[in-house]
């Protein structure tokens, strides 16, 4: 009679992780290989991750599907799983249920210009956008990323963003908080890179991934550059703990009755805009 | 309303206990009657003895340690100098603290000295002589030393007993509910003691006695200790019951006077 | 399908009858005009004349602490076993209010992607239920929403004739076990007498706040900042008392839970509440439903307006349970006439 379960949405599927790395202080990299195959996903779907014994937590995937044999997470040390996560290692296994989510509306980005705009861990899901983009950059038009973090050291995927930056079909701009004695780049808030883009209102996708904090601004920017709401798209953080629209702990308070889990994580801003809280 | 900043679940980390780890049990200004509820644990104890080596412990067995301990067992609140002197010590020596019971975690019934001028107290007590007798303000342990797990309750609950040692060995934080106790005896769908006719402090006290003395027939006296935002209100609350607001507050103070102590 | 009949004197058997096949649950007296459903072997523990239980039978459908998993950790690579407890049960003396809340949760947990453990428990049931003849008291609000005559939901259902009961068979399951007891078929002076009973009932319930529920989604649609939420905030303990008692309210925790011996352990799954403090934060510290006024306006979104358009249908099945289990009295009832007040 459990086969029906064993099935379903609650099935654990086993992971091994296969390489891991400290990135920051507080964020670690995982690379996780799934025992029954690839995992499947598309950008901007998130996982769940459990630790056996301790509990279960969304996780959003950060690397792009086109990565094939496994996938990565960063992971911030928040909460209880999160922080014992940080002590697991190569060889180490957990579970792993989904994906879950609604993506990037990558086919609908097909053949527009795209302005990433990155806030602290929000360049984690991002991230597997955007190196999706550069597997199948003839697809795209211009692409933009802009990147803010609270210092330079608390910048994520260093190495990738220095290949970023030397690419000649990307234009990338990063800007920190508080500025570091070696840093030689923008200091202030992401806000301000904004008004330096150019963006064909016509034919362009923001996408916007950061805490809840910078949405507003960067959406009143954005806005400012008469892109269209429907083409401001926003992954929106929500403790997403069923993963299939039930356990109630992720719906956004809007009239629409939408599940963080469901119905997004990602969402248009002409979507969310009535939520009383992005 | 208060702003809760704090994160969902995320004590600091708890420093980890070693694998078969030296255990200590010492007692305070307590009735000792919650380390006699390890001993009540019957079969479990065996299990719980099987992952731990306790090297001291008053009411089973005698026998003094001089070593270093892995997780030490606080019951009892801190009552006079001599007592902050002795935990600050028992505190250096040992990787992990536990507090245990309500005298321990929240000062507990010891706690109704603090209602009086401490002089006036101590001479009701010693008579006339009160001066040669040590005693302060009673403290809960966290008001004198750094405590890494709270095991609540008077006495306090098997089940949470366990779940804390387990927590403990794993080195993981352990997260005393923060919700009314309400909240778990409405599960055990128990009769709801203000519908008796009766005031009940469950609707201030933190869960995680799966509603002990409810299910028993018994009202929560607020042994947990009071949730961290709880329902300002209290007249709203039971003005359907017709009971007074200074009685609820009275019954409070039985276990929770030296809230009005913490820093 | 049929109507059968059922003399009172003989209720203490078809219980007893039904108890030889399955575990039989029906509502019994707890004191203090509080009721609960548990588990019955003859007819005289029952409270045929009860008001809504303590807690709905959503209980057997969907039990307060569940286990879901078995798991082992003693090698590197885990192991684990999905579990499931549904014993065949029967529950007896199901109001149509509670009925209603059985049909709300089925769609909930139907709606892909389904929820097996809930679903496989379900088909375990067979659900027998009792018509209210008068109000339960002044809290329920049954009639607003449909609720005060059956709608289905059920496999038998009982009408109170006085020294009989009649019972309505709605399923080929139910029709099989009055069948197999026996039960006579209902005479046309049975029938009258029924529908004479439905038509008294028509008068004595009537929509209970005045407004039709009809207008409810529109109000709730423009009630989003309504100062009626901080009225009712202001008051709330946060308790989870109005969730955990509705029918209707599913939100659940997953938890896991490890053994002594740190190798073997289970996850489980418990009712959760949306009025608890932490319900919508997430680890960063953000939390999305800080306010007691805001849980409260999500609460009763979640029964009048979000599975309206999701559903077609209210999920506050009017029991009243909310409304008698807060110490805060907060009240259902003036809750709406409040909002339908701003409203004009």
């Amino acid at each position: 009679m459990t086969e029906e379960i064993k099935n379903s949405n609650w099935k654990l599927r086993k992971g091994q992780i296969i390489a891991a790395k400290q990135m920051t202080a507080t964020e670690k990299w995982f690379d996780i290989k799934l025992e029954d195959g690839d995992l499947d996903h598309e950008p901007g779907q998130f996982v769940q991750v459990e630790l056996y014994g301790i509990g279960e937590a969304p996780i959003s995937v950060c690397s792009s599907p086109t990565k094939r044999g496994s996938f990565e997470l960063t992971v911030r040390s928040a909460g209880r799983l999160t922080r014992h996560m940080h002590s697991m290692g190569k060889g180490d296994w957990l579970g792993i249920r989904g994906p879950f989510g609604k993506p990037f509306p990558v086919k609908l980005m097909t053949g527009n210009d795209l302005l990433f705009v990155a806030g602290g861990l929000g360049i984690a899901p991002l991230r597997s956008l955007i190196n999706y983009v550069m597997d199948n950059r003839r697809e795209f038009g211009k692409v933009d990323i802009l990147l803010g973090c609270k210092t330079p050291t608390d910048m994520l995927f260093g190495d990738e963003i220095a290949a970023w930056q030397k690419r000649l079909d990307v234009n990338f701009s990063c800007t920190v908080d508080r500025t570091a004695p070696d840093w030689k780049g923008n200091v202030g808030l992401i806000t301000s890179l904004i008004p330096g883009v150019h963006i064909n209102p016509e034919k362009t996708f923001g996408v916007v991934v950061g805490p809840p904090i910078m949405y507003k601004f960067v959406i009143a920017e954005l806005l400012k550059k008469n892109l269209p709401e429907r083409q401001i798209i926003l992954s929106l953080e929500r403790h997403m703990k069923c993963g299939m629209g039930k356990c109630g702990h992720c719906q956004i308070d809007h009239p629409k009755n939408y599940y963080c889990c469901k119905d997004g994580p990602t969402f248009t801003y002409e979507e969310v805009k009535e939520a009383k809280k992005l | 309303m208060k702003k809760t900043t704090k994160p969902a679940a995320a004590p600091a980390k708890a420093p980890k206990a070693a694998a078969k780890p030296k255990v200590a049990f010492f007692d305070f200004a307590s009735c000792e009657g919650c380390q006699l509820q390890i001993t009540n644990l019957g079969e479990l104890l065996l299990d719980v003895l099987g992952a731990i080596d306790v090297v001291e412990f008053r009411e089973a067995i005698s026998e003094k340690w001089d070593k270093d301990y892995d997780v030490v067992f606080i019951e009892g609140s801190i009552a006079d100098h001599h007592a902050e002197e002795r935990i600050k010590k028992i505190r250096a020596r040992a990787k992990v603290l536990i507090a245990y019971g309500a005298c321990a975690t929240i000062g507990g019934v010891n706690g109704m000295k603090n209602s009086f001028e401490l002089d006036e107290i101590r001479a009701s007590v010693y008579g006339k002589d009160f001066k040669l007798f040590d005693s302060t303000k009673t403290k809960p342990v966290d008001q004198v030393v750094k405590v890494d797990y709270y095991i609540h309750g008077c006495p306090v609950y098997a089940p949470e007993i366990l779940e804390v040692v387990k927590h403990a060995l794993r080195g993981l934080p352990y997260t005393v509910p923060d919700n009314p106790v309400c909240a778990e005896c409405k599960l055990n769908e128990n009769v709801c003691m203000y519908e008796r006719g009766l005031a009940c402090l469950g609707p201030w006290t933190k869960a995680g006695c799966n509603s002990w003395c409810v299910n028993n027939g018994n009202i929560c006296y607020g042994c947990r200790g009071e949730v961290s935002n709880p329902a300002k209100n209290a007249n709203d609350v039971i003005s359907k019951y017709n009971l007074k607001p200074e009685l609820i507050k009275a019954k409070f103070d039985m276990y929770n006077k030296c809230k009005e102590g913490a820093k | 399908m049929n109507y059968h009949i059922l003399e009172k004197e003989n209720l203490d058997g078809f219980i007893k009858k039904l108890a030889k096949k399955m575990k039989v649950c029906a509502p019994v007296a707890k004191g203090h005009n509080n009721f609960a459903f548990e588990e019955v072997t003859s007819a005289a523990e029952i409270a045929l004349n009860y008001i809504p239980t303590i807690l709905p039978p959503k209980k057997y459908f969907m039990p307060q602490r569940e286990k879901m998993l078995d798991f082992d950790i003693s090698e590197g690579k885990p192991k684990d076993t999905a579990t499931l407890e549904a014993p065949e049960t029967a529950i007896f003396g199901v109001h149509t209010c509670d009925l209603a809340g059985i049909q709300c949760l089925n769609m909930v947990f139907s709606e892909r992607p389904r929820d097996y453990n809930y679903l496989l428990r379900k088909e375990k049931m067979f659900i027998i239920g009792l018509e209210c003849m008068a109000y339960c008291d002044g809290s329920a609000s049954c009639a607003l929403v449909g609720n005060h005559f059956p709608n289905g939901g059920y496999d038998l259902f009982f009408t109170d004739l006085g020294e009989k009961f009649i019972i309505h068979v709605n399923t080929q399951k139910g029709e099989e076990f009055v069948e197999s007891i026996g039960l006579p078929k209902a005479t046309a002076a049975d029938m009258a007498a029924l529908d004479k009973a439905r038509e008294a009932k028509k008068a004595a319930f009537q929509n209970e706040i005045g407004v039709d529920a009809k207008k409810l989604p529109e109000i709730f649609a423009k009630a989003m900042e309504s100062k009626v939420w901080h009225d009712v905030g202001a008051r709330c303990v946060s308790c989870g008392n109005c969730t955990n008692v509705c029918p209707t309210c599913y939100c659940f925790d997953m938890a896991d839970n490890v053994n002594l011996d740190m190798k073997t352990g289970t996850r489980n799954r418990t009712w959760d509440s949306c009025q608890f403090e932490t319900f919508a934060a997430v680890a960063g510290g953000e939390n999305f439903r800080e306010e007691r006024a805001h849980r409260q306006r999500h609460r009763l979104y979640r029964k009048f307006k979000y599975p309206l358009d999701k559903f077609y249908r209210s999920f506050c099945t009017g029991c009243g349970r909310c409304t008698r289990t807060c110490m805060a009295k907060i009240n259902l009832k003036d809750t709406l006439k409040a909002l339908a007040a701003e409203h004009k």
